[in-house]
């Protein structure tokens, strides 16, 4: 009945706003990320980044991170770690924890986030003698 | 000054901050590893990258007006589509309602006199070189470049070709570049959230008060 009104989806409206954490919290979680969406929690990695998914959703939106809080508006899509992407692209169904045939071994690298414009950035460089001589303007 | 002496670097090891004073203006990003499950939480990232003391007012009002004037251009880029190859098909998807830049404030418009980022996608033939330069000139300062694809950046399968410039930075000064042949919508609108990233650290007023 409340289906046929159309009341239910006021119902969700409310649990959204209830997992959320309350009004306040669900109007910071609108500004920090335009999306305020109802989910189900499949896993957490290590840098505190929630990932989430509601089937509901069409195919493509219906899987979401919520990076860690500390991250503030700092977030960038760099930081979703390689056991992560996967799932969040769509590569695999399997989360990281369901799924056995990966490889992990010692020397495997951890993670890093995008470095650019940071002290961390890479920045190349060339031992040799350049081929080409640059063109000055205004050098007589 | 004994006590210095004895504890010589204990203040400086637990100093987190000491990168960010080394670095100036870039220090929001925390460089340490995180290689353990169960580690502190890193420190809140600020919004801003100017953090100045509040014992200047003076340059502390200059470092929030840039933060309200990087605010304001981030959030209005309006690209000049400089589309030369298969990059502009790119370049429309990240228009097309996926990817959807106008989220982000990204119009395309079709004037330099109106844009303020030129995005170069595709191979700049020496042919087109003194268009792209001029097109450059006609766009009103602040400006920046993106050079989309291997072509723009340097060449790409090009490279050795008789009538390709190599790298779109022989003639204009880039921004950003965005890797790949051809990039994908969603390469593309990361470079531009980098860019946006990169105009957030600029310190216009604050360059002008310290002059």
């Amino acid at each position: 009945m409340a289906r046929y009104f159309g009341l239910d989806r006021i119902f969700t409206f409310l649990n959204t706003i209830k997992e959320a954490g309350g009004i306040r919290a669900s109007l910071y979680k609108l500004y920090r990320m335009d999306n305020l969406r109802p989910g189900q929690l499949v896993g957490t990695d290590k840098y505190g980044n929630k990932y989430y998914q509601n089937p509901s959703y069409f195919y493509g939106r219906n899987r979401w991170i919520e990076y860690a809080p500390y991250y503030g508006m700092e977030y960038d899509g760099s930081q979703v770690p390689a056991e992560w992407y996967g799932w969040l692209h769509y590569k695999t169904d399997l989360t990281p924890d369901q799924d056995p045939s990966r490889p992990k071994y010692k020397w495997m690298l951890d993670h890093t986030e995008n470095l650019s414009g940071t002290p961390g950035q890479y920045m190349p460089y060339s031992t040799t003698r350049p081929k080409i001589e640059p063109w000055i303007p205004g050098r007589k | 000054m004994l006590r210095s002496a004895l504890v010589p670097c204990k203040e400086v090891i637990s100093n987190q901050n000491i990168l960010r004073n080394l670095s100036g203006s870039f220090g929001n990003v925390q460089l340490h590893k995180r290689e353990q499950s169960t580690q502190p939480v890193p420190a809140d990232r600020p919004y801003s990258p100017f953090q100045v003391s509040k014992n200047n007012l003076a340059e502390y009002a200059f470092a929030r007006l840039d933060d309200l004037l990087n605010w304001g251009r981030k959030g209005s880029m309006w690209p000049l589509t400089f589309g030369l190859a298969c990059c502009a098909v790119e370049m429309m998807h990240i228009a097309a309602p996926r990817y959807d830049m106008d989220r982000y404030g990204v119009v395309f418009r079709a004037s330099p006199r109106q844009a303020d980022v030129i995005l170069v996608a595709g191979t700049v033939t020496n042919k087109m070189a003194p268009a792209l330069r001029k097109v450059y000139d006609q766009m009103p300062e602040p400006r920046w470049v993106v050079s989309m694809g291997s072509c723009a950046n340097g060449g790409g399968y090009y490279h050795y070709s008789y009538s390709v410039v190599r790298g779109c930075d022989r003639i204009i000064p880039v921004d950003i570049y965005v890797p790949g042949c051809p990039p994908t919508a969603e390469a593309l609108l990361y470079g531009i959230l980098q860019l946006q990233k990169k105009v957030k650290r600029m310190n216009t007023l604050q360059m002008w008060y310290r002059k």
